[in-house]
């Protein structure tokens, strides 16, 4: 009977971990997950997808629905350009953001701005296969027949008082991204799906200059 | 001495109330009701200005099953600023807010700005209306001052609101455009400070 407990209580932590994200079961080897991510994401130097953003309000029961284009370059280079239901424009050039609202311009340096370099440095992690190698997440590796999903657990103060933690689903096809879930400690998420993505293609240095 | 009065006249110039010019008026003080925003569910593109600091981000409005209203702003990659609850009693709870924005005074603005154009807790015995040349002013006296819901002559078009002192507006709010009884921009500007919003509503 004790031997049962043992086995039940030491099976428990793993049988949670599989029941967290359905179809997802822990990888079996981060080691090479890890290798063949970076070496796919070096050679992943420009990218240009749509997306949509879902931001799901759970208490509310509400759910507010944005699209886009998403530009990515090498190195630390993200032009995101929201046009639906509001227009919405930021680019992230190395440590400088610039944001323009319907109404306003804005140029931030994000070593100003603590939360903002954090969630910043994520986006640019993500896309750029860093993401490892970033302090501020204790990360686990899980994998379907489909995706590798990256889970992202904040450590450091700040994030961790507004994120629950942040996954990554990648395609297990192309190690591209396909989606960012966002989940926050209120309970509410934002989702970004990437869809009809192309990678590798010229894109100008002007999609992110900050003037 | 001919200065001494002209500074006293205008001292006192200054401590008038903008509304002492208004001439009583008999009247129907409800018909301001069709102006009432009936926010079932809403986005609006927001902006807010606050000394110095400009916010832009998505506002959703909504009435709850309990009657209740919520005020929920993200900024455009969804990360929240504040979510706030009306409740039907006029209890006010604040559900979440940011840092840089919970601060006493900002709080009561705000509460104070969205209950402004809610228009849900208006003692109509305690109206009376008040004319000018152009406009009527339905106004309803406050523990400070007074609202100010201010129409055209035949009370069928919202000029503007004013939340006044005894003297004069310190904001004033505009509501323009309606469809399916929502306001298609809202706008609310402080006279006292630097602190403006700006709603455009959103189709998504």
């Amino acid at each position: 009977m004790r031997k049962l407990i043992f086995l039940i209580c030491a099976l428990a932590p793993l049988m949670y971990l599989q029941a967290q994200y359905p179809g997802y079961k822990p990888i079996a080897d981060p080691a090479k997950f890890k290798d063949e991510f970076g070496m796919a994401a070096k050679k992943t130097t420009t990218i240009k997808s749509d997306f949509v953003q879902e931001k799901n309000l759970g208490m509310l029961s509400e759910k507010i629905i944005s699209r886009g284009k998403f530009w990515f370059k090498k190195d630390d280079q993200v032009r995101m350009e929201y046009n639906q239901p509001y227009q919405y424009l930021l680019i992230i050039n190395k440590n400088n953001v610039f944001v323009k609202d319907g109404q306003k311009e804005n140029k931030i340096s994000t070593k100003s701005n603590k939360l903002f370099q954090q969630i910043n440095k994520i986006t640019v992690d993500c896309v750029q296969g860093t993401a490892f190698n970033n302090p501020d997440f204790k990360i686990n590796v899980f994998e379907s027949g489909q995706a590798y999903l990256i889970e992202l657990t904040p450590v450091v103060k700040g994030i961790k008082e507004y994120f629950k933690n942040i996954n990554v689903i990648i395609s297990r096809k192309d190690y591209s991204v396909n989606k960012i879930e966002m989940y926050e400690q209120s309970g509410d998420n934002t989702m970004i799906s990437f869809v009809n993505k192309e990678l590798n293609p010229i894109l100008p240095d002007a999609l992110f200059a900050i003037k | 001495m001919r200065y001494l009065l002209l500074s006293s006249f205008l001292f006192l110039l200054g401590c008038g109330s903008v509304y002492k010019n208004l001439a009583k008026t008999p009247g129907d003080p409800s018909c301001i009701l069709k102006f009432q925003p009936q926010f079932t569910k809403v986005l609006y593109n927001t902006q807010v200005d606050v000394v110095g600091k400009h916010l832009s981000g998505v506002l959703l409005i909504k009435k709850m099953p309990d009657s209740s209203t919520r005020m929920l702003f993200t900024n455009e990659l969804g990360f929240k600023f504040f979510d706030f609850e009306f409740a039907a009693d006029g209890r006010f709870k604040v559900y979440y807010i940011i840092k840089q924005m919970d601060k006493k005074a900002v709080l009561k603005t705000l509460r104070k700005d969205f209950e402004l154009i809610m228009m849900q807790h208006l003692d109509f015995n305690a109206a009376h209306i008040l004319k000018d040349s152009q406009n009527m002013y339905f106004s309803f006296p406050q523990a400070k001052g007074s609202y100010y819901y201010i129409t055209d002559r035949s009370c069928s078009t919202l000029v503007r609101i004013e939340k006044s002192s005894k003297r004069k507006p310190v904001a004033i709010a505009t509501m323009q455009n309606y469809s399916d009884g929502i306001p298609d921009s809202i706008g609310i500007t402080h006279t006292k400070f630097n602190f403006t919003i700006g709603l455009k509503r959103l189709w998504q």
